[in-house]
């Protein structure tokens, strides 16, 4: 499994969220499929102790998608900060 | 097409939901929906509530329920029960009688579960079949279903699904997705596979969001929840969420997931899962008003209140009353007035179709008075003639110039308020009598049907729960929340950081320590949420048959059925709230009318004594007043003294004034002054002079406003009432002033006259005080008195044995002493449980009852009781089933004098002999051990001193808790006469301003809230002599570092030294200018022999 840091703006969207086309290992992959998304959050009260009050943070959005470059098709995970918007990309 | 949420839990969701009702209404109302379900958790509490909301919003409510169910046999289809909670389903109520349907079976579940968490059996399930066949059932993300789908148990699933088939109109499978990673349920291929086993199976399908947040944002709420509902601290282990998904989604959300479930599912598209939710939901809107019944009234039927039909209870009322005008009248000029007003407040009652409201109150005190107990109405109720004459009430309303149009007038709908004042003692007593009455005899049966129940109160976070429940959950260590919470104010969770910043106290705690910090924001996110379900302590609705189908009932912890709602609740589905509170005061009143009749005159009746005795009025202006009905405080000591009440008016009057308010506002001044004599009345126009001139110009009364209104612009009483009620509100005085002005203006008042009068009424809007709740007051304050005057053993004998005041004990001890009442010492043959008048003389006295040994329970005072009279000691040991601790008690206080009367005999001898006794005989019956030959230990002189009298005194304060023999003050009499100590005797003979020097015992430390916002103290003494009060302002306080303020709070026996302020003719009080310790200025003195500095 390999992973890369990506921009927000490097990943095209539909709709507030949905990923389309995304940059992986200086590719572009277009996605073919969701096979399936979840969202997950939580476990707050463990950075209590940085002093900042983020009752809510680290909400991450997820997508499990099959995606191709040109010709190969590609399972990939793409995982997005709520917060910072940041993307990241696993392949599976 | 909006969607439609069907399962909503709110806040009423105890320790669960994080969103009040209205939140979620006005939510859905902004995505535009019809409709919204609420089905809370285990409760209906936030039903009517989410009912007016809907209204308001004008959206539909759907009501259900969420519920744990056990199928018995559950482990035998192979799901573990060896859990604390059972899964979950969730039961709707349809629009045609659902909610009724649905009422029933909770009582069913409640009343099976007792006062666990409802549990739906197998079992109720039979039983309430004729309920629950006519209701809609949701096996959703917790139930038993979707647990075997979780399993891949298909089999299981659609076996478990059809145990509860037979009982409910409908079910369906209820696909929720949370977006819950994994294939679990919660996750959109648990949700799909659930849409799958529905569609196999034939099973209607819906999709909800199992919605427990507004926002996402509520999240860590729901967690801070999770905890503090299974007492755990926070591990995502004990959480439900695992992510924000389960907030209340807009439509286009709701469509999206209903579409990927679909699809997950093989189904090409959502409609159908869509459509099925959509009929769901239109088949079980309901109508607030319809349905739930908001705005209707209930009343017990005409039949149940002894008439035949509606017009019969009319005549009914009118017989009734009018049968009272002979009983409370005599003169025929009155009857006459009476008998005029009565026909007018007949018909009021008659348009609002009130009668059956008036005639189930009087059955019920009635009810009180045929048991003996004593009932007494408060509040505004004591303005209908009515209530007078039907004995509800015990103030003649003519008489005091108190109006029926404040308690019930044509022009408010809602029902009025009656509060009854009963003994505390025999308060349940009162309880028991209206359920016989009212109430089922079978709450258990399906077809119950009771006219009664208790009401609930709903208990919320405030900022000590709030701060406990999110420490505990971060895991803040125990000292600091506790530190923490014990300093908080009672105030909302909500200003808990404002609080902090006024507290110096708390400087010292780091509040911006991470978890600290995190601890307060999070308390504060939990203000005003619904925490426990309690009762009420007082209130009982009333209604027609239809109660139980109008409104969910459980069984509460006093065994009493309780609603499920509360006071506003029960108003708002127009039941009749009756509240019985219990009364000390009364109590000691019946104590000391039963002594009467014992002890002096068979035929004694408190209720029928004149009003207008000088001599009690004699004892009230003398301030001599501990002990009666709310006038023994200083502050009310202080004002009495001034006010120096002459008649019934007088108290009333007294008893207005005595608020935060008016003292506040300062309206005591120019009232004190005027009746003193030092200025004029105000008097602003001639035309209002009937109206004030009882309170010297000075508006102190609803009723005087409500007049004012009238008398100046012509509107009836009862619309006058209305625009009383709209002064206390900003918006409510604008339009009142808008139309007061031209109203008075079109009358003839000149301009300057109306501004004048506007100012008043808008001023004393908020503190003016309703004359019919302080003349109901006033009734047991005078009656106090009379006693006190008349009978004052009797009097201070009830006062002992119900202690229904402020101060100690040992206090109304003192004061029989000053009053010249014989105290009886406690005697093991003489005492009894309460205490009693002793004697039928010109001085009976008071027997100090067995209830004053501290440590004794009420069962040995019984046994002690019973086996009356004793011999000696070793009787008294053998027979009376007394512990040891007690008996040495009754020794040292001087019970067994009686019995032991050889003066080489004494306390210590007898304790010796007690030792003896428990030595040689095992616990038991005396006769055995005789024929065993054990002979009883012998009683014999130690040759041990006797005790002192300062050893006896304090002997009977630490183990009775009063002084008895003695003042507590009598051992340092010698040295205050030295000093030239003051009596509080001869107080009012000082020169004002004179620096006197006063001792004694604390009565009261008190801190009130004052006009400057400064903290003032005032200190009452006990000097054996009577009560001195001392002010000490911030000066002295905070002189020599605080040293006299440490001083107040460390000792109980003081030396004040002050300046006399003359605060009336019979008033007087000390500004105080140093305090100290008694003892040990005393001990210093003792070891100077009078050369100490003060």
């Amino acid at each position: 499994m390999a992973s890369e840091v990506i921009p927000a703006g490097e990943v095209l969207i539909d709709g507030p969220t949905t990923p389309i086309e995304f940059t992986f290992k200086g590719r572009r992959f277009r996605i073919h499929a969701v096979l399936s998304r979840w969202c997950e959050s939580g476990g707050w009260w463990n950075r209590v102790s940085d002093g900042k009050y983020r009752p809510d943070d680290q909400a991450r959005a997820l997508w499990r998608v099959e995606a191709a470059p040109i010709g190969a098709l590609t399972t990939f995970q793409l995982e997005r900060d709520e917060a910072t918007g940041q993307w990241i990309v696993t392949t599976i | 097409m909006s969607f439609i949420h069907l399962r909503t839990t709110s806040a009423y969701s105890f320790k669960y939901g994080t969103t009040q009702p209205c939140d979620l209404v006005e939510r859905a109302a902004e995505f535009e929906m019809p409709a919204l379900a609420l089905t809370d958790r285990d409760s209906f509490a936030g039903t009517i509530r989410f009912a007016k909301s809907c209204l308001e919003m004008g959206i539909a409510p759907i009501i259900g329920i969420n519920l744990q169910i056990d199928l018995i046999n559950s482990e035998s289809v192979g799901i573990k029960s060896d859990r604390k909670n059972f899964p979950r389903i969730t039961i709707l109520a349809g629009s045609d009688g659902g909610y009724r349907h649905l009422m029933h079976l909770y009582r069913g579940i409640t009343f099976a579960s007792g006062d666990r968490i409802p549990v739906l059996t197998m079992d109720v399930l039979e039983r309430f079949a004729q309920h629950s066949s006519q209701l809609y059932l949701l096996h959703g993300p917790e139930s038993p279903v979707s647990e075997a789908i979780a399993l891949h148990r298909s089999d299981l699933a659609l076996e478990i699904f059809n145990k509860t088939r037979p009982f409910f109109a409908d079910h369906a499978i209820e696909c929720v997705s949370h977006l819950v990673g994994g294939n679990g349920p919660r996750s959109t291929a648990h949700a799909a596979r659930s849409l799958v086993f529905a569609r196999e199976h034939d099973i209607p399908a819906v999709i909800t969001n199992a919605v427990r947040m507004r926002d996402r944002i509520d999240g860590p709420v729901a967690d801070i929840l999770d905890c503090a509902r299974q007492l755990v601290p926070l591990d995502r282990r004990h959480l439900e969420r695992r992510n924000g998904e389960a907030f209340l989604k807009d439509s286009n959300e709701m469509h999206r997931l209903a579409a990927e479930i679909a699809q997950a599912a093989g189904e090409g598209s959502p409609r159908l899962l869509l459509k099925t939710t959509r009929e769901w939901a239109e088949r079980s809107l309901l109508s607030p008003q319809r349905d739930i019944g908001l705005g209707d009234v209930h009343l017990p039927e005409a039949d149940v209140v002894g008439a035949a039909n509606a017009a019969d209870m009319r005549r009914l009322l009118r017989e009734r009353s009018e049968a009272g005008l002979h009983w409370r009248y005599t003169d025929s000029n009155r009857i006459r007035i009476a008998r005029a007003r009565l026909d007018d407040e007949l018909a009021t009652v008659a348009t609002l179709g009130f009668e059956s409201y008036f005639l189930t109150v009087a059955d019920i005190t009635d009810m009180a008075r045929d048991k003996g107990i004593r009932v007494a109405a408060r509040g505004s109720g004591a303005g209908s003639l009515i209530c007078h004459l039907l004995g509800i009430s015990g103030v003649d309303p003519i008489e005091h110039g108190l109006l029926m149009e404040r308690f019930c007038s044509p022009l408010r709908r809602a029902l009025p308020d009656i509060d009854i004042d009963v003994e505390s003692a025999r308060r349940l007593e009162i309880y028991d009598a209206v359920f016989a009455r009212y109430g089922s005899p079978s709450f258990k049966s399906p077809n119950a049907i009771s006219r009664c129940a208790t009401v609930s109160m709903v208990e919320k976070y405030r900022a000590r729960h709030a701060i406990r429940d999110a420490g505990a959950a971060l895991g803040l260590p125990a000292v600091e929340i506790d530190l923490l919470a014990k300093s908080m104010p009672h105030i909302r969770a909500a200003n808990i950081e404002a609080a902090l910043a006024s507290l110096p106290e708390l400087k010292s705690l780091n509040t911006s320590a991470p978890l600290m910090a995190m601890t307060i924001a999070m308390a504060q996110r939990l203000d005003g949420l619904p925490r426990h379900l309690a009762m009420h302590p007082c209130a009982i609705a009333l209604s027609d048959a239809t109660l139980l189908d109008r409104a969910p009932l459980q069984i509460n912890a006093g065994g009493y059925p309780m609603l499920e709602f509360d006071k506003d609740d029960v108003e708002d589905i127009g039941l009749l709230k009756l509240d019985v509170l219990g009364v000390r005061m009364q109590s000691a009143i019946a104590h000391a009318v039963e002594e009467i009749r014992r002890t002096a005159d068979p035929d004694f009746d408190i209720d029928t004594v004149p009003l207008d005795d000088p001599a009690t009025y004699k004892l009230i202006q003398s301030t001599q007043t501990l002990g009666l009905f709310q006038i023994e405080s200083p502050g009310q000591r202080e004002l009495i003294g001034k006010l120096q009440p002459r008649t019934f008016n007088d108290l009333v009057i007294d008893i207005s004034l005595f608020r935060p308010g008016p003292v506040k506002s300062d309206m005591i001044r120019p009232f004190l002054n005027a009746r003193g004599g030092f200025t004029e009345p105000q008097l602003i126009h001639p035309t209002l002079a009937p109206i004030l001139a009882e309170t010297e110009g000075v508006v102190v009364f609803h009723e005087q406003v409500i007049a004012i209104i009238s008398v100046m612009t012509g509107i009836s009483l009862a619309a006058a009432d209305e625009k009383r009620r709209a002064l206390g509100s900003k918006e409510g005085q604008q339009e009142v002033c808008d139309w007061f002005f031209p109203a008075a203006t079109m009358r003839g008042y000149k301009l300057s006259t109306i501004t004048t009068i506007w100012e008043v009424l808008r001023a004393f809007a908020s503190f003016g005080f309703c004359k019919a709740h302080a003349a109901a007051f006033a009734l047991p304050t005078y009656q106090s008195a009379w006693l006190k005057t008349h009978y004052p053993a009797a009097f201070i004998s009830g006062v002992l044995t119900h202690d229904p005041g402020m101060y100690p004990k040992r206090l109304m001890i003192d004061e029989a002493r000053q009053i010249g009442v014989p105290l009886a010492p406690l005697d093991i043959n003489a005492s009894l449980p309460d205490y009693r008048v002793e004697g039928t003389g010109d001085t009976p006295a008071i027997r100090i009852a067995l209830s004053a040994v501290s440590g004794a329970s009420a069962h040995e005072i019984e046994s002690i009781t019973a086996g009356q009279p004793y011999i000696d000691l070793a009787d008294f040991y053998r027979r009376s089933g007394a512990a040891a601790p007690t008996i040495e008690t009754l020794i040292l206080t001087g019970a067994f004098d009686s019995v032991h009367r050889d003066q080489s005999i004494n306390h210590r001898d007898l304790l010796l002999h007690l030792a003896d006794l428990q030595k040689t005989s095992a616990p038991a019956l005396s006769g055995a051990q005789m024929s065993l030959g054990l002979a009883p230990p012998l009683l014999q002189p130690s040759g041990l001193p006797a005790m002192s009298s300062a050893e006896k005194m304090s002997n009977e304060l630490s183990r009775l808790g009063m002084d008895l023999s003695e003042h507590i003050l009598s051992p340092y009499a010698e040295f205050l006469n030295a000093i030239g100590a003051t009596r509080s005797c001869d107080l009012l003979k000082a020169r004002s301003n004179s620096t006197v020097l006063v001792a004694g015992v604390k009565v009261a430390l008190q801190s009130p809230p004052v006009r400057s916002g400064k903290r003032v103290l005032f200190l009452s003494l006990d000097d054996g002599y009577g009560c001195s009060d001392a002010t000490f302002f911030p000066d002295v306080l905070e002189a020599r570092t605080g040293e006299y303020a440490q001083t107040l709070y460390a000792t109980s026996l003081f030396l004040v030294r002050g300046a006399t302020r003359r605060t009336g003719e019979r008033g007087i009080s000390l500004r105080a200018t140093g305090v100290w310790d008694l003892r040990s200025a005393y001990q210093e003195w003792n070891l100077k022999k009078g050369s100490v500095a003060i």
